[in-house]
């Protein structure tokens, strides 16, 4: 039986492919196909020759959605509101997130101005109704809405009624005659989307996935006959932003949850190769061509937020806690106006690319610094492709030196530009570490994507983490998540409740309610599961706090007062102080985990001595000097092989760089850990 | 001279920076003021010693900016006498602060025993004390009204907590809780910059990061004069006003830019501003300089870094005792508004030498509007604060930005979630929506303002609001229109009542099912409405930003029945509107053109045949157009001695206009709400006031 992971990415689909009987992993990779991704898709599969008939579980990652929101080309959307309140998504929060800049743009919702149609209707904070709904306004604002459409096909009206959260009846009987009135369109509710107060951020999670819910539920449907019309008769599953997944059902209902899911799959895999390897605490480092995406693992656990923002529009659906710079390896360095050298955000992108790849670029990039330093080899290929010009490199950096004045040779320059762009990664990590109260010391740094492990040991010595970690292949890794993510589903309820008065049978019972409500749910999924447990957690804050602190609910809490420790304790942690003044809770969280089978995995051969796999010595700059080093084949490296450094080790794809002061060591899984010999 | 290479250069300013992003995100959540946690309206910055900022992050320029100020205060207070775990606390107006509710911490950290860095954070409490719940008020009439003012004081002291202290200043502050969560944030957030830069200086040592520090703010510094030097030299004037209410007549304050460009530097000169007034609208320099600041980056440079070295070309005067620089024991509450006027009439000056650049007035006023009761089913004193943003000033290439806080305004969120809002207090937003035409018009549009209805479900409550542009509306730039100015009314048993001082309130007695409806102003145009493109005209009349009467009159432009462009009729009704705009010729006029008691505002001396003509009387304001960009606005004074078809204008007048005797001005009526008091006239007090001494 196989098991298919697939990512469509912009540029390529990639699919991997586990053999359950040999346990052996296949890769293959294909243009992506813009008009019907679907092509590109079976294109890969054909590479490989996966009997569909005989292929278990098709789990997909997706830009889709991403792109349409990213590229404004989603579906017309309508809104009905609570009269009063049709600006809510254009006014916002009325935050200039653009400082200083009298010319800036403030970001532009989905829907325009006429496609929001107020109804009157209200309710009150405690779910009361303060104005009823009548359904004949209803039946008007769709008659509208039709006539606004003007034939144009279906599109999508989603119903964004105030306090719906407390009481979604209005909402509810609002989408029910919306529905009736408008076959084949994508109708949805607020509170089905995000059952969570604060109207701005509900009403723009819901518009955000309306906005994207006929192009994703369109593609799904299509590939599932696709699918199904070549013998695949198991079900498809869509990777979430939280790093789990889901089946295209309810993805095709609550597309809002895959926008992340590509970066989403990395830190699922990084967390499987976590498990393996014994090393439950990470920071994940994925540096790529463009950008560098961080994400911090405490327990097996990757950090989740609600807090996030695409395209300027918030986005409350939990997600992996993602701090992406756009600093990669293509990242162009140059000068300001006022003489300063930066990294990115500008990407030379993949066309022209770096001015190494001789294909017409000439701004200089990290790439080119890395090349002239010696540490990506000048005499073989990237990723087997694309020969690299040391002296193209090397002229884009003089280039540099004309402007700057003290900024010496071109190696010295190669090397500060390193330097740079590792302070840059290293800020990026201090925010989702330091800032919140954790010490980088005491995580492993997990490094992939294409410029990960180059980079990997000078970011953990910056900040003196002891260990790194490098996967296999490490520029595929993402495409490996969505084949050991377990299924996911994600509940919040907003109720408001003081920890002083209220008791922890009041607790329970809305932990009960959701708990019901996700065994109703994977139910119906009707999937062989291992193991079905759930999560909770509270978004907690002390009476006359706006924003809450998601509280893990303690394993053994038998008092209203242990809840308000534990809450105390987070907020310590995070904040550096916490009072004992009152505490409240806001919202419920609670997450069902559906466990599927992993796959097992191959061990890496023992074979060989390290000799065999030492393809060259060539100098490389560290520190100011060239060093002799030794540059090894990583495929042919054996598992348990010491690797001293200096060293390089090539791959198809990525090369890690073991700097002086550093061993490599070459694990159970292929895995190189990379520690400090001595401080 | 330094020896840092440019690469330890830029990886220990990025470290800095993180420094200050660190101390943010400690401060963002922890703190107990909805202002502070709802709406980010605080700051974070490191300085040295001298007062010289850094670094700083997204920090909300009205703070950051006037920050050096509070350090070289304080650094003067305590010169010789600061030690190792010593806090300073300060929010005094007179003395390093901006308003009262500016709270700022600055925390000296040593560095073998000598001072080395500065870490601050500056965060708006939502109560310290004074009339008013939110220590806002429109009305006060001197600065023991808003609030306990704090000098700079240790309140730690090595390490120790002064208890008196703390317990004093919590004594005379609404929610003490609560302000004492916002004090421990900040705490909190020094804390962490402590750690982050003992840790730097292990790495880099003392003198390596002095230098990186010393090179950073040269380098930015040659980067403003670069900019400034494009400009060319001249001396631009121009005039704005402030709101001034003395005993409820209307008595506006003059705000008087004089801006020099010479190489590669600025003189910002406030001469001629109205001297210090005993109400609300003065200001600290710091503060009026942070506006000129702003102005000059957003307009030049706005992608170019903050520092000490940034602010180095640019030269401040003001006199002394006047609402631009403000002194004992005159209030200053509406500091951040004298800081916007600061904005506008730098635009207002800018405009006329970089018209590209610059955009139609902003909205001009932060609008803070503050409810305050007792929440009987909570069984809790309650505060709830918002500013809702107005429009931004339109420019060349597009229309300005709808309810979007304003260049000196920083990150902040300006208005709470009406669901969070009526889960915590018994109020219940009725509206939240832009208003209609309330954009200025222009060939690109201003911005739209907000409408935003609360109700008052139960109990009794007080209402305080503090803002400006309430009778002078924002101005646009190149032809264009105004926008709507700020409007607040109450409605009680579906009437709607209007404040008697537009704009201002405190401690207004609501009770049980009225509603405060708050309108913030627009942004102004930029060019010609008549040149807008007719489509653009249609597609804002569909989307409801301008009502199809305003597409008409405003911008010539006529709709079908079906709200299509009716081409025909649109060239012909814009041929009307161009045909009747009327220049009369300019004639000079050197009297003293300007009335007012405290304040000063400009009078435009019409014959009595002309103001007929144009349908003008007596008190109306009106704006001139010449030839620069800006309009000049002055209020009519019907004079039979006024020459007749002529506008007559002083040297000062004509130079901000930019014409010369025999050039023509255009004259348009700006309607204001009605002032009950009425606006005060000098001259006629002098007639009363005067009796012969025996």
């Amino acid at each position: 039986v196989y098991w298919v992971g697939v990512d469509v990415g912009g540029t390529f689909t990639d699919v991997v492919v586990y053999d359950e009987a040999t346990g052996a992993l296949a890769v293959a990779k294909s243009p992506t196909s813009p008009a019907d991704p679907t092509v590109g898709l079976l294109n890969a599969l054909a590479k490989l020759r996966v009997t569909l008939s005989a292929t278990g579980r098709v789990v997909h990652g997706t830009t889709i959605g991403t792109n349409a929101i990213l590229e404004r080309k989603g579906a017309p959307v309508f809104v009905l509101t609570t009269r009063g309140f049709r600006d809510t998504l254009e006014i916002a929060r009325t935050n200039r997130t653009v400082l200083y800049d009298i010319r800036a743009r403030k970001p532009a919702p989905l829907t325009t101005r006429e496609r929001v149609i107020e109804v009157d209707e209200r309710m009150a904070a405690d779910g009361t109704v303060v104005r009823p709904l009548r359904e004949p306004e209803v039946r008007e604002a769709i008659a509208r809405v039709l006539a606004a459409q003007n034939g144009e096909g279906p599109g999508a009206v989603v119903v964004c009624f105030l306090h719906s959260y407390a009481n979604a009846a209005h909402e509810r009987a609002a989408a029910g005659v919306a529905a009736e009135g408008l076959p084949r369109w994508f109708v949805s509710a607020s509170h089905e989307v995000l059952p969570e107060f604060r109207e701005y951020e509900r009403f723009s999670t819901a518009v955000l996935n309306a906005y994207i819910g006929p192009k994703v539920g369109g593609y799904l449907s299509g590939l599932g006959r696709a699918l199904a019309e070549r013998g695949y008769t198991g079900r498809v599953f869509v990777t979430t932003s939280s790093g789990g997944i889901m089946t295209a059902e309810v993805a095709a209902r609550f597309p809002v949850h895959t926008v992340l899911s590509g970066p989403a799959g990395g830190v699922a895999a990084a967390v499987n190769l976590g498990r393996l390897t014994g090393h439950p605490d990470l920071i994940t480092y994925d540096m790529g061509g463009t950008s560098t995406d961080v994400c911090l693992v405490e327990a097996l656990e990757p950090t989740l937020t609600t807090e996030q923002h695409i395209a300027g529009l918030p986005n409350r659906t939990p997600q992996i806690e993602i701090n992406s710079i756009g600093a990669g390896g293509g990242s162009v360095v140059w000068v300001d106006a006022g003489g300063a050298l930066r990294v990115g955000p500008r990407s030379a992108g993949a066309d022209p690319g770096p001015a190494c790849y001789g294909r017409g670029g000439v701004e200089p990039t990290i790439t080119d610094a890395n090349l002239v330093l010696g540490r990506l080899a000048g005499d073989v290929s990237l990723a087997g492709e694309v020969p690299l010009d040391v002296d193209r490199a090397r002229r884009a950096l003089a280039t540099l030196g004309d402007r700057v004045p003290g900024l010496g040779d071109e190696a010295a320059l190669a090397e500060g530009i390193v330097r740079i762009a590792v302070a840059r990664m290293v800020s990026a990590i201090k925010e989702i570490s330091i800032a919140k109260g954790h010490d980088p010391r005491d995580f492993v740094l997990l490094a992939y994507g294409g410029a990960g492990p180059m980079h990997a040991a000078l970011v953990a010595e910056e900040l003196e983490m002891p260990r790194v970690i490098v996967p296999p292949v490490p520029g595929n890794f993402s495409a490996f998540g969505p084949l050991i993510s377990d299924l996911r589903r994600d509940y919040v309820r907003t109720r408001l409740m003081p920890t002083r008065g209220g008791t922890l049978d009041d607790v329970e019972g809305v932990f009960a309610e959701l708990t019901a409500e996700a065994h109703r749910d994977l139910a119906a999924d009707r999937l062989p599961f291992e193991r079905i447990s759930t999560v909770r957690a509270l978004g907690m804050r002390y009476v006359g706090q706006s924003w809450e602190l998601l509280v893990r609910m303690p394993a053994a809490c038998d008092s209203m007062a242990a809840l308000e420790a534990a809450f105390r304790a987070a907020h310590e942690r995070r904040y550096g102080h916490a009072s004992d003044g009152a505490a409240e809770i806001v919202n419920f969280r609670l997450t069902a985990i559906g466990e599927v089978a992993r796959p097992a995995l191959e061990r890496w051969p023992a074979r060989g001595a390290l000799a065999g796999a030492l393809r060259v010595e060539r100098p490389v700059r560290f520190g100011g000097e060239a060093v002799r080093t030794p540059v090894y084949v990583r495929e042919r490296l054996p598992a348990g092989a010491v690797i001293i450094g200096p060293a390089v080790i090539e791959e198809m794809g990525a090369t890690t760089v073991v700097p002086p002061g550093w061993t490599a060591t070459v694990g159970t899984w292929g895995e190189l850990a990379l520690t400090r010999r001595s401080l | 001279v330094s020896v840092v290479d440019p690469i330890t250069l830029e990886v220990v300013c990025e470290g800095l920076i993180a420094i200050v992003r660190e101390m943010r995100a400690t401060v963002i959540r922890a703190s107990y003021s909805p202002v502070i946690w709802d709406m980010d309206d605080f700051s974070c910055a490191l300085f040295d010693p001298q007062g010289q900022m850094i670094a700083q992050s997204d920090d909300h320029p009205g703070h950051v900016l006037p920050m050096p100020w509070s350090v070289r205060c304080a650094m003067e207070d305590f010169e010789g006498d600061l030690r190792p775990g010593d806090v300073i606390l300060l929010n005094d107006a007179y003395r390093g602060g901006t308003h009262l509710n500016d709270v700022t911490m600055l925390y000296p950290l040593f560095d073998a025993g000598e001072l080395f860095i500065l870490p601050a954070v500056r965060a708006h409490w939502a109560d310290v004390g004074g009339s008013t719940p939110g220590s806002y008020s429109g009305l006060n009439t001197n600065i023991y009204q808003e609030g306990v003012r704090i000098p700079p004081i240790k309140i730690l002291a090595e390490g120790r907590l002064n208890r008196a202290a703390m317990a004093l200043l919590l004594n005379n502050m609404r929610l003490p809780e609560d302000r004492q969560g916002d004090f421990d944030a900040s705490l909190g957030a020094c804390r962490v910059a402590e750690a982050r830069i003992r840790r730097l200086l292990a790495k880099y040592g003392r003198k390596t990061v002095l230098d990186c520090i010393a090179l950073n703010l040269d380098r930015a510094e040659r980067r403003c004069r670069a900019r400034i030097a494009t400009l060319p030299d001249g001396e631009y004037v121009y005039e704005d006003y402030l709101e001034f209410y003395q005993d409820g007549r209307f008595d506006p304050v003059l705000m008087r830019l004089t801006l020099t460009v010479r190489g590669d530097e600025i003189v910002a000169d406030f001469a001629g501003s109205s001297p210090q007034v005993p109400g609300v609208v003065n200001s600290t320099l710091a503060t009026t300089g942070a506006g000129v600041v702003v102005a000059v980056k957003a307009a030049l440079d706005p992608e170019g870094p903050i520092n000490a070295g940034t602010f180095r070309p640019i030269h401040l005067r003001a006199p002394a005792a006047s609402i631009v620089d403000v002194k004992g024991d005159a209030p200053a509450g509406a500091h951040g508004e004298v800081r916007k006027r600061a904005v506008s009439v730098m635009l207002g000056a800018l405009a006329q030498i970089v018209p590209e650049l610059v955009s139609g007035d902003l909205c001009g006023t932060s609008f803070p509007n503050a409810i305050g009761g007792r929440d009987a089913r909570r069984r809790r004193d309650y505060v709830y604060y918002e500013a809702p943003s107005g429009g931004n000033g339109a420019w060349l290439a597009e229309d300005g930005a709808s309810a979007w806080g304003n260049i000196d305004f920083g990150n902040v969120r300006t208005i709470q979630s009406a669901e969070a809002l009526e889960s915590a207090m018994p109020l219940r937003v009725e509206r939240s929506e832009l208003r209609c035409d309330s954009g200025g018009e222009g060939r690109t549009r201003g911005g739209l303002g907000l409408r935003r209805e609360i109700r008052l479900l139960e109990g009794e409550a007080r209402y305080s609001v503090l803002s400006d542009r309430a009778v002078l509306p924002p101005f646009g730039v190149g032809g264009a229109g105004p926008a709507a100015p700020v409007r607040v009314s109450v409605r009680r048993d579906g009437e709607e009542i209007e404040l008697p001082m537009p704009g201002k309130a405190t401690g207004h007695t609501l009770g049980a099912g009225e509603t405060v409806i708050m309108q913030s102003a627009g942004g102004g145009g930029y060019g010609d409405p008549l040149a807008r493109e007719p489509e653009r005209v249609r597609q804002d009349v569909r989307s409801g930003y301008v009502s199809a009467v305003r597409a008409r009159e405003g911008y010539g432009v006529v709709l079908t029945q079906h709200g299509e462009v009716d081409a025909a009729a649109t060239a012909a009704e814009r041929t009307r509107l161009a045909a009747a705009r009327r220049r009369f010729p300019v004639v000079g006029d050197e009297r003293d053109p300007y009335d007012g008691r405290r304040g000063k505002h400009r009078l435009v001396r019409l014959a009595p045949g002309l103001a007929h003509a144009l349908g003008l009387t007596t008190g109306d304001l009106v704006e001139m157009l010449g030839r620069h960009p800006a309009p000049l606005r002055a209020w009519v004074r019907v004079d039979d001695a006024a020459p007749a078809e002529q506008v007559a204008l002083d040297a000062l007048g004509r130079r901000i206009l930019g014409v010369a005797d025999g050039d023509g001005v255009e004259i348009r009526r700006l309607s204001t709400p009605p002032i009950p008091g009425g606006l005060v006239s000098a001259e006629r007090a002098h007639e009363h006031a005067v009796t012969p001494i025996a």
